[in-house]
């Protein structure tokens, strides 16, 4: 089945996760005013058709709107939550040009994006097991390369314990009764 | 009652001594056959369970040896979930929290002091643009007058030409008063107009002019 529409492949998470435009915690919403002629608002409208969808998927807090036609040359406003409003102007600029100026002003820079990574993996421990909101995993068996749930796959009958049990109890017999 | 499948005669087999010592054991006792309901069994009419025997000295010992142990784990524990706290109050409050604030906020100072100057360089070069645009909007008006007023300079040329040429040929128009004149040159220059023309209007050679 084909996918729907003009350039589908916006909606596919690969593209999504290929955006790397995340706004500081201070930024909270975001509005593009663009034109749907000229040729010199071409970038604006391409930021708005190809990469709005990236950063919305990277920063899902931040209400995004978008305005056409509304003034003659396009420009992004960021408004922050000290009440400060950053003003861009978008004119003559491609759209790469735009995610970059940005990514420059007002996006998180990669070591903050690296050290919150870290941060984050410090809360995991990758070595303990337990309940899903404080550990990795649960059980050994969601580990790739290590035996599947027994209560999904039954274990072969030398790994049980009533086995080895029986075995045991064999053996101690057997060498009670010589 | 019996749940399931009956195993074959269980460990107790070994101690009741079997027909048969070599034979392996078929399946292992299943623990826990008997239901909730069931009643206990015969064997166990005169069962008392005692807990196993504790030896009240070494209990006493065991227990205060203990004691210590998790005191002191404990306030090992605390010690660390305090040193925690402090970390994380400084890094919020203190001084390394009140520096990293300020290197944000001076970054951020920066940051738009150039967006600033983004938006002052674009601003001009809209400037720019605009009075271009303006110049070369008069511009065009400018020569579209100018060639309106040709044009309208050599309609009035040719109108004229149109005139004299008119006058021109109003000479030889007949008038009621040459009209006597006129009829006598007819009558005395008589023309032969049976000739062919061909395509580019050349007279056909072989016909008779007369």
């Amino acid at each position: 089945m084909p996918m729907k529409g003009r350039f589908p492949i916006r909606r596919t998470l690969q593209y999504l996760n290929q955006g790397d435009v995340v706004f500081k915690n201070s930024v909270k919403v975001m509005t593009v005013n663009y034109n749907t002629f000229g040729e010199l608002g071409e970038g604006a409208r391409k930021f708005v058709f190809f990469n709005i969808p990236q950063i919305q998927y990277k920063n899902p807090w931040v209400q995004i709107m978008m305005f056409k036609n509304m003034t003659p040359s396009p420009f992004i406003k960021f408004y922050l939550d000290s009440g400060e409003q950053v003003l861009v102007d978008v004119e003559e600029k491609t759209n790469k040009e735009i995610v970059q100026h940005i990514k420059k002003i007002i996006g998180k820079s990669e070591e903050t994006l690296e050290k919150e990574a870290r941060e984050k993996m410090k809360l995991r421990h990758p070595a303990t097991f337990g309940p899903k909101k404080y550990h990795l995993r649960e059980c050994m068996c969601e580990i790739k390369g290590q035996i599947p749930c027994p209560g999904k796959v039954p274990l072969p009958k030398e790994m049980t314990g009533k086995y080895k049990a029986a075995m045991k109890e064999n053996a101690a017999s057997e060498a009670g009764s010589v | 009652m019996r749940r399931g499948i009956v195993a074959s005669p269980g460990p107790a087999s070994a101690l009741l001594g079997r027909c048969f010592p070599g034979l392996p054991l078929l399946a292992a006792p299943r623990r826990g056959r008997k239901s909730r309901t069931d009643p206990p069994a015969k064997s166990k009419l005169g069962r008392i369970k005692l807990p196993p025997p504790v030896d009240p000295a070494e209990l006493l010992v065991v227990q205060e040896r203990y004691r210590h142990y998790l005191s002191i784990l404990r306030t090992l524990r605390a010690e660390f979930r305090h040193e925690v706290e402090q970390r994380r109050y400084a890094e919020k409050y203190g001084d390394v929290g009140k520096q990293r604030k300020e290197a944000a906020m001076e970054e951020h100072r920066q940051l738009m002091a150039f967006n600033d100057a983004e938006n002052r360089r674009l601003q001009q070069r809209r400037e720019e643009r605009l009075r271009r645009e303006e110049a070369e909007v008069k511009e065009r008006r400018l020569r579209g007058d100018q060639n309106r007023a040709l044009h309208l300079e050599k309609l009035l040329e040719e109108r004229e030409r149109e005139v004299l040429q008119l006058q021109e040929e109003a000479k030889d128009f007949v008038t009621l008063d040459n009209l006597e004149e006129k009829i006598e040159e007819c009558l005395n220059n008589p023309r032969n107009y049976n000739f062919a023309v061909d395509k580019d209007g050349r007279v056909a050679k072989r016909s008779v002019l007369s």
